[in-house]
């Protein structure tokens, strides 16, 4: 059964290349298709190029949306991430 | 992945650049894959040192694989002789890629569970991405 989901956040730091990497490393073990969105650009979540040329910064409302079977876990641990990453920096 | 992740070797014509981008790419993976910097020649110059792929490759594979990262072409023709002389069961894929962002882009989908190809074509998808 595929499903859509998203949820937005706002960042408590900039989207640094450390945060970016661990937001992609997850994002490559969902089977769902998983897009973020910042600033009106989206990026594959699992192309960690992609996320950093995002260069969403603290403050700034972020989009993860998904879609595919493992789609709401996707977005529940994407976001659980960038809580938590983007506090760090690096 | 009941292999293990894809490794990968770093080949660059400087030990530094090669140690730096394989530091890097560590980092921003979060260090569980097996990245092997094979930067400069034997006596440490400037160069590709063939020894040092050789060993690169070994100590890469853990069974899933490599995907090797040259940083110039002509880093290409030491890689090749090796893997002519070799010929070895493991799986290695040269990717065609900007080397620090290749290096990234692929240690990251290695992290991830991917399989060789989907390593390198992370990597060769590199050269497409934008900075700015």
């Amino acid at each position: 059964m595929s499903a859509s989901f998203e949820q937005e956040i706002a960042l408590e730091g900039d989207l640094h290349a450390r945060p970016a990497g661990a937001l992609a490393v997850a994002a490559g073990r969902f089977a769902a298709a998983i897009k973020v969105t910042a600033g009106g650009h989206t990026a594959d979540a699992k192309s960690v190029l992609g996320v950093m040329g995002l260069g969403a910064t603290s403050g700034q409302r972020l989009t993860v949306s998904a879609a595919g079977p493992d789609a709401r876990e996707a977005v529940a641990a994407l976001i659980a991430i960038l809580s938590e990453a983007t506090k760090v920096g690096g | 992945m009941s292999t293990g992740t894809v490794g990968i070797v770093l080949v660059s014509h400087s030990a530094e650049l090669a140690a730096g981008a394989a530091h890097l790419a560590g980092q921003v993976s979060g260090g569980t894959v097996t990245i092997i910097a094979a930067g400069g020649t034997d006596d440490g110059d400037l160069g590709t040192s063939a020894a040092k792929v050789t060993d690169g490759l070994r100590r890469a594979d853990s069974g899933a694989g490599v995907v090797v990262l040259p940083d110039l072409g002509s880093a290409v023709l030491t890689v090749r002789a090796v893997l002519e002389d070799h010929g070895e069961a493991a799986t290695v894929l040269i990717a065609d890629a900007p080397f620090v962002e290749g290096a990234v882009a692929a240690t990251v989908t290695a992290a991830a569970g991917g399989d060789v190809k989907a390593v390198a074509a992370a990597a060769e998808e590199a050269r497409h991405v934008r900075k700015l």
